[in-house]
């Protein structure tokens, strides 16, 4: 469980985020959606720790502050919005970075799972900077699932946070990594992913946390949040939440509307 | 790890290649390396030329000396390349080095003489005495040092309205490096019987072009490095700094050999007539 | 018909993609070579005298002259260990800045090292006579070395401070500050420059072009401590820089405590290039011709690359001394001249054949 509680973060003198809470449990994909700007990616970075803030964090009941760099890299791993490397590292070689935290360095085909896993087998030679984005999108993923490669470890889950992970992803790579994403929370683990497609958002993720300038969140079930009244609310704009008529229990679904569009 | 595998340096000397000589007759060393161009001229005018087995890069008067190996610039010798012409003695210039070569020439137990410099007369004399002994022929030495010191009494240099004469290096990119006090071209100016237009600085220098009109020179000196003169005279005299001197409107300019005129050594008589009747020749 | 089998049995297959054991060989084959070309700069020089005809004349216990002696132990010994070690810590210096700096472009200079141990040396031979006589007798010939040393080290500490804000150093303002003080104290120099005489000038133009020709015991004995100091530091270096390719944030999530590394490397290279630009003088190029080689070769994988460099670095360095102490013998080319005459095209070639890996 990872407790946020009350929460600021200022950088260059200007507040990001105040007086903020969170949280996020184990077996859960929560989800952090919001407007541009509105402080989803600061949130992921303090609560990864890369980012000092004020207030309290904690992870599993033990101050976030207290864990040393080496014990928070055995039980997280972090996915950023983009990496461009210095130097030119093939596929294998990025994915292998994974193995630094120390856990699974004796797993020697590791590597090669993980990239079969994300879709990525055969690329093992390839040069990272010569892959498409999104082709480099899911090789980061997994490099990150092969640092916490397993979802519970010695009856504790591991994290995985992840910063816009299908942003650059065509639709149906979008669905096999929020599946992934999911099949990791459903096995125990954690995950807390920054979105911004609301309709995935509502497609997978148990809990989601609206924030709207960095203060207000609501922070409940998708069907809770994702309404008409607070989408408008935070974005600013029209639109109507549907829901699907086929899945069980009818998760909402958003079309843009044309009248706003119009109005735009 | 050296010590422990260096010989009685006796046994060495006997048994080195090219060493035998030496210890038949230690005073005649038959292998000389001459750094510096003043040591070298000393030498061939001493006659012993034929025991010198190399030299350095600004040993380029007379011009059988650059028939011999160039061991490098007196400034940057190398050990190795030192050790590999064998020398048995090694007379340089003041100022040769590095440190570091002079010690290995140490450890080889090669006599490294250093002579002393200066810019007068008594420099030239003292030179060619030290040169005469360390090739262990001081009697040439005093013959040739009394010959250059006649040499020297016999001119008349004095005038009584003395030039103000302005040595110029080099001009890169038009700027002007210029002779000030205690250098070469200072010494062989008062031995013409000229002023150093420049007394404001020691050794050679960028001078503004303030300076240069301030030091109101009647005369410009430079070293003759060869080509079009004539073009080169026309870059001095349009350089704006100069052409408001007293030199550029008389168009007076000298070019003299540069190791002749700076070299300190046998021919600096000759130097001295040569720069003083070309700044008083035509008064 | 005979059936074939096509699954052929090894011992340990290797996955596509892995250069793990290319780069072993060839560091192994790096290391090989350097021994080689060891012997060879023991045995080429403008003398011609030959380790082999000594180690032969003293296993059947014949004599060996004393000019022999000296120019092969106090010669050619000191400067073949000194070029081994000036060449390595140029290299490894390289690739440590290049992965700290995540660019493949960054070079010491960057970091003031050599604008710093620059200034040093000038101040020495400038001023070194101001020396109190208590100082100068105790330093001696050491002198130049010795403040080139202190120049670098005090001028990267200097940039380290300027750089770092509540215990973070940020890479960007370092390189910033480093063109700043770069180009203060080539203007100091030039002041010192302006007032320095005839031969001090002399000393400036040939040490600023970097040798290995003053290469003493004494010196040796000075700068390899500090230089192997700094270069026992790097194998626990390597994984941080691997991590750094990916940023620091993410390095720090995979567990490398980032700011840690930044520390050790900064002093790392302080002290192996100031250590080497003191001995040597600025020698050019090795620095970031060898571990960008290296890279096409076995990828930038710091655990291989920056033994490789470290032997690939020794070897070139070598080898350029070798050429500037011969080919004009008995005179000597400086060896920052022969670096740059090899280096230059070389590299622009190189640049030419691998634009695509290049460009990123």
């Amino acid at each position: 469980m990872i407790i946020a509680q009350n929460i600021g973060v200022s950088i260059a003198k200007t507040d990001i985020l105040s007086d903020l809470s969170f949280h996020a449990g184990a077996g859960q994909l929560t989800a952090i959606v919001g407007p541009n700007g509105s402080g989803k990616t600061t949130l992921l970075k303090a609560l990864t720790g890369e980012l000092p803030y004020t207030g309290k964090i904690s992870l599993d009941g033990d101050d976030m502050r207290s864990f040393s760099t080496a014990a928070l890299a055995a039980r997280r791993a972090v996915l950023p919005q983009a990496a461009v490397l210095a130097f030119p590292f093939n596929v294998l070689e990025v994915v292998r970075l994974g193995l630094l935290s120390g856990l699974h360095v004796h797993d020697s085909d590791l590597p090669q799972r993980a990239l079969k896993h994300v879709g990525l087998a055969g690329f093992e030679a390839r040069f990272y900077h010569e892959l498409s984005g999104g082709e480099q999108q899911r090789c980061q993923l997994a490099r990150v699932l092969v640092q916490v490669w397993h979802p519970v470890r010695d009856g504790k889950p591991s994290w995985l946070f992840l910063d816009e992970p299908v942003s650059a992803l065509d639709i149906g790579h979008q669905l096999e990594v929020m599946q992934i994403a999911r099949d990791f929370a459903d096995q125990g683990g954690s995950v807390i992913a920054v979105m911004h497609d609301l309709n995935l958002t509502a497609m997978f993720a148990n809990s989601v946390a609206l924030i709207a300038g960095g203060r207000r969140v609501i922070q409940d079930s998708p069907e809770n949040v994702l309404t008409d009244a607070h989408i408008s609310n935070a974005y600013r704009c029209n639109v109507q939440v549907n829901a699907t008529p086929n899945a069980g229990g009818g998760a909402p679904y958003l079309l843009p509307h044309m009248a706003s569009i119009r109005r735009a | 790890m050296v010590r422990v595998l260096t010989f009685p340096m006796t046994v060495a000397m006997a048994v080195g290649l090219y060493v035998l000589t030496a210890s038949a007759d230690d005073a005649q060393a038959d292998r000389v390396l001459s750094i510096g161009g003043s040591v070298t001229e000393i030498v061939y005018a001493l006659g012993e030329q034929d025991r010198l087995i190399a030299r350095d890069t600004t040993s380029s008067y007379p011009i059988e000396a650059e028939a011999l190996p160039d061991v490098g610039y007196m400034r940057a010798l190398s050990p190795e390349g030192i050790l590999s012409v064998n020398p048995q003695l090694i007379i340089a210039e003041a100022g040769s080095g590095p440190h570091e070569t002079i010690a290995v020439m140490e450890d080889a137990d090669i006599p490294f003489i250093q002579i002393p410099d200066g810019y007068d007369s008594d420099a030239v004399v003292a030179k060619i005495h030290a040169v005469a002994v360390a090739l262990g022929v001081p009697e040439k030495g005093d013959a040739l040092a009394a010959d250059v010191a006649a040499q020297f009494a016999t001119l008349d240099t004095a005038t009584e309205t003395p030039a103000r004469v302005l040595f110029i290096l080099s001009m890169q990119g038009g700027r002007i490096m210029a002779a000030g006090a205690h250098s070469g071209a200072d010494g062989i100016i008062a031995m013409a019987g000229g002023i150093n237009a420049i007394s404001e600085f020691e050794g050679y220098k960028p001078l503004t072009d303030e300076a240069v009109s301030a030091a109101n020179p009647d005369v410009i000196v430079m070293m003759d490095r060869g080509g079009d003169h004539a073009a080169e005279d026309a870059d001095l005299w349009a350089n704006p700094a100069i052409s408001t001197t007293p030199a550029a409107q008389t168009q007076s300019i000298v070019r003299i050999n540069g190791l002749l005129l700076l070299g300190f050594g046998p021919r600096t008589p000759e130097a001295v007539t040569q720069l003083h009747a070309a700044l008083y020749g035509d008064r | 018909m005979v059936t074939m089998d096509t699954t052929v049995p090894t011992a340990m297959p290797r996955p596509i993609g892995d250069r793990r054991v290319l780069a072993v060989r060839v560091i192994w084959l790096s290391a090989f070579v350097l021994a080689l070309t060891i012997v060879a700069s023991l045995t080429v020089g403008a003398s011609g005298t030959s380790l082999f005809a000594a180690l032969i004349d003293w296993a059947s216990d014949n004599e060996i002259g004393l000019r022999e002696q000296v120019i092969l132990f106090d010669i050619r010994a000191p400067r073949t260990l000194m070029g081994v070690l000036v060449g390595a810590s140029l290299a490894v210096s390289g690739a440590v800045m290049q992965g700290l700096f995540r660019n493949p472009l960054a070079d010491p200079g960057l970091v003031g090292v050599s604008a710093g141990a620059g200034l040093g040396a000038i101040l020495a031979i400038v001023l070194g006579g101001l020396l109190p006589a208590t100082i100068a007798a105790l330093t001696g010939i050491y002198t130049v070395p010795i403040a080139a040393f202190l120049g670098g080290w005090l001028t990267t500490m200097l940039l380290y401070k300027v750089a770092t804000n509540r215990g973070r150093t940020s890479v960007a303002v370092m390189l910033l500050a480093g063109i700043a003080v770069g180009a203060l104290s080539g203007a100091l120099s030039g002041v010192l420059v302006y007032m320095a005489d005839d031969t001090q000038l002399r000393d400036l133009t040939f040490w600023g072009l970097g040798s290995l020709a003053g290469a003493t015991w004494g010196k040796f004995a000075v700068a390899a401590p500090l230089i192997l100091l700094s270069l026992a530091t790097t194998p626990f270096l390597a994984k941080g820089l691997n991590a750094l390719t990916l940023g620091e944030a993410t390095a720090e999530h995979l567990g490398i405590r980032v700011q840690r590394l930044k520390n050790i490397a900064i002093l790392t290279v302080a002290g192996a290039t100031g250590a080497a630009v003191a001995v040597s003088g600025g020698i050019g190029f090795v620095g970031i011709v060898v571990p960008h080689l290296l890279r096409l070769a076995i990828g930038p994988d710091h655990r291989y690359l920056l033994p490789a460099s470290a032997f690939l670095g020794a070897t070139l360095l070598l080898i350029a001394d070798m050429i500037s102490r011969t080919i004009i013998a008995p005179a000597e080319l400086p060896i920052g001249i022969v670096t740059a005459i090899i280096g230059g095209p070389f590299f622009l070639y190189i640049l030419l054949r691998n634009r695509g890996i290049l460009d990123m």
